[in-house]
């Protein structure tokens, strides 16, 4: 189940964002928000960080039975061509510096996808270890959490979906964030119903609170 | 005056056609793989997904610019276009239709074969100025596999020459045979195999080997820059797929009218998807094997075509 | 234990005073104890003798000292066995075997990495999986880290 950090035009403002709450905006900024918002989103090329068992569920994702090239995502080698860095995987002390110095290298405008409780939180490394970072959002700013140990591929393309909608809603106006802050989906919990025998087991997504992006 | 607007305004729309092939290639390439690994290529971005390339495009353009800091910045800077315009100016000699070529001369094969391969010192130099060691081996490897493989294309075309007489690409179109295809079926294996190589395509993709060098020569370079060369490896497989049905099928078989140009475009289609199919099915070479084959087998089997041509020819 | 393996223990234990053969727990063929100033001897005389693989070098820390085992196998006697040898927890110091085997080479310098325990004579002593400038043996029970978060229940 993925969810995106949750953001609030309070802490925006607080960074010298201001959201255009009521969409209004000339029409050449909004058609040029809306092109390159649709080609930035379509098109999102991933630099699979892929350290463990995750990773197998990342190369899953892009093989014939999932396919990731068709919603536009193809995984390249080459931090400098890919605009998504997928972190896959659990994140030790002796890896750090290396995950940083690609995420330096990847060129703007760059998102990162956490996928997996260990790059979440450090997942099932969360206690008794000595070399295990607990989540990557200690030093890369994620904007799509994906949670599961590993997540399924499905899962994987659903984080990607929610990225491209949070892609899709960002502005080139100056100062500017977001054109609409409506305009992203953000998943909420599900109102509880009476449970359905053939419910998959997408149970209430934990939104995560998650820092702003920087 | 006229003339050179003229001349500037042709540029551009070959320009633009140039890049319109080179999207074409790339939106077939991810569909027909996509279609041999039992998967749906491109689905969303327009129907069938022909605005994929469209929004890599885009996306790509309005990249970042990063120049690596130890670069040396104005050769980083030109050697993309150093690689694509002597690739895209074979596009100006190919005989499109009977008896016309965009730019008509007596020895046009020769310039087919001769100035894309200026290209090989594009690369070399691109992956030098990137001051990047995996770019420079990509480079090193780009140059030296260029430079092998032009030999048994050129034997190859000449073949060609032989037996129509002329250098003229529209020569050889007009002077096409029906037993052609069963006399060059050799020349024709060897040149589809050559520009497979010269254009870092295939099992022969050196020198931007992915699981090796982590994009070769251009691994520093990242947005527009990058797209220009990916146009240039896709619209050099068009290009010489449009030479191959072009002068060794002689463009429709030698059937004038609209069928003639239908079997044209059917047969460029045709050769683009079998490099397409090569690339997703063979692994790749190593450097020394590349070298080995096209030394050992392909000039050889070049050499006796020649040969096997020029004794025809005097028959 | 066949009866050459059984001849060729009992002549080591004669040979070394302080080799006390003990119950292997069923992970090999025979164990032995040793004092840690006849480790180098013992260990030679098993190579001479045929057991001429080292699988496993490691340690535990048993809090008052750190007991180091070797594993190692032979070929033709078709036996496996274990070596244990204690050493003191503060200073734990012993000799390398890497001259005598050459699989203790980067074993050793894993157990050098997460118990601190130094090897004599060993070609590069340093750390193998770590960074380097990481302060502390992990696998140590006192080993205590800013970024060790404990399970509650069982601290």
């Amino acid at each position: 189940m993925a969810s995106l950090g949750k953001t609030d035009s309070a802490s925006d403002s607080a960074l010298g964002y201001s959201t255009l709450e009521s969409g209004v905006g000339n029409v050449i900024l909004t058609s040029a928000d809306a092109l390159l918002g649709w080609s930035r989103g379509q098109s999102l090329w991933a630099f699979p960080m892929g350290t463990a068992c995750c990773a197998m569920e990342l190369i899953a994702a892009s093989f014939s039975k999932f396919d990731f090239d068709r919603l536009g995502v193809f995984p390249r080698q080459g931090p400098r061509h890919t605009d998504v860095m997928i972190v896959a995987g659990t994140i030790t002390e002796k890896m750090k510096p290396v995950v940083i110095r690609l995420y330096e290298q990847m060129a703007e405008p760059k998102w990162v996808i956490a996928m997996g409780n260990c790059a979440i939180s450090g997942g099932i490394f969360y206690y008794d270890t000595y070399s295990v970072v607990r989540g990557v959002d200690q030093f890369l700013p994620v904007d799509v959490y994906i949670a599961g140990c590993p997540p399924r591929p499905e899962s994987l393309q659903d984080g990607i979906v929610q990225l491209r909608n949070l892609v899709r809603a960002e502005s080139v106006s100056p100062g500017v964030r977001y054109r609409r802050r409506t305009e992203i989906p953000l998943r909420t919990a599900p109102a509880p119903t009476t449970p359905a025998p053939a419910e998959p087991a997408s149970a209430a997504p934990a939104s995560a609170p998650s820092k702003d992006p920087a | 005056m006229r003339s050179y607007l003229f001349g500037v305004l042709w540029g551009f729309a070959a320009a633009i056609l140039i890049a319109l092939t080179a999207l074409f290639g790339v939106w077939w390439e991810r569909k027909v793989a996509g279609r041999m690994q039992m998967r749906f290529g491109p689905q969303q971005a327009g129907p069938a997904g022909v605005l994929q390339t469209l929004a890599d495009t885009v996306k790509l353009v309005v990249k970042e610019d990063i120049t690596p800091n130890l670069a040396d910045v104005p050769v980083f800077k030109l050697m993309p276009y150093l690689v694509f315009v002597p690739s895209a100016s074979a596009f100006a000699v190919i005989p499109f239709a009977n008896g016309w070529a965009p730019f008509n001369t007596e020895a046009s094969a020769l310039f087919f074969l001769a100035v894309p391969g200026m290209g090989a010192l594009g690369m070399l130099l691109a992956g030098w100025a990137s001051h990047n060691t995996y770019g420079s081996l990509g480079g090193v490897r780009a140059a030296a596999q260029l430079v092998s493989y032009e030999l048994p294309r050129t034997l190859s075309v000449l073949s060609l020459v032989v037996l129509a007489g002329t250098t003229s690409a529209v020569g050889i179109r007009g002077a096409w045979q029906w037993w052609w295809i069963v006399v060059l079926a050799p020349a024709f294996a060897v040149y589809f195999i050559s520009s497979i190589a010269e254009v870092n395509r295939g099992p022969f993709d050196l020198p931007e080997a992915e699981s090796e060098l982590v994009a070769g020569y251009f691994v520093d370079y990242s947005g527009i820059r990058w797209a220009i060369f990916m146009m240039v490896e896709y619209s050099g497989i068009v290009a010489a797929s449009l030479f191959g049905a072009a002068t060794f099928l002689g463009g429709g078989l030698g059937i004038p009218g609209p069928l003639g140009v239908l079997l044209f475009v059917a047969f460029t289609v045709a050769f683009t998807t079998m490099m397409i199919w090569v690339k997703w099915s063979f692994p790749r070479l190593r450097p020394d094997q590349l070298m080995s084959f096209a030394w050992k087998v392909l000039t050889p089997v070049a050499l006796v075509q020649l040969l096997v041509a020029g004794v025809v020819s005097a028959l | 234990m066949t009866t050459t393996f059984a001849a060729t223990m009992a002549s080591i234990a004669e040979k070394f005073k302080s080799a006390v053969l003990a119950d292997s727990d069923g992970v090999a063929d025979a164990c032995i104890r040793v004092e840690r100033e006849e480790l180098l001897g013992l260990a030679t005389e098993l190579a001479a003798k045929g057991f001429d693989q080292l699988e496993m070098v490691t340690a535990v820390d048993y809090r008052d000292r750190i007991g180091l085992i070797y594993r190692l196998v032979s070929a033709t006697l078709s036996a496996s066995l274990v070596v244990r040898c204690d050493l003191p927890a503060e200073q734990p110091r012993v000799v390398s075997l890497a001259g005598i085997w050459p699989a203790a080479d980067s074993q050793e310098r894993e157990v050098l990495d997460l118990f601190g325990v130094a090897f004599d004579g060993h070609p590069c002593p340093k750390r193998i999986f770590l960074p380097d400038d990481f302060c502390g043996h992990p696998l140590r029970k006192d080993f205590e880290s800013p970024t060790l978060i404990r399970r509650p229940d069982l601290i």
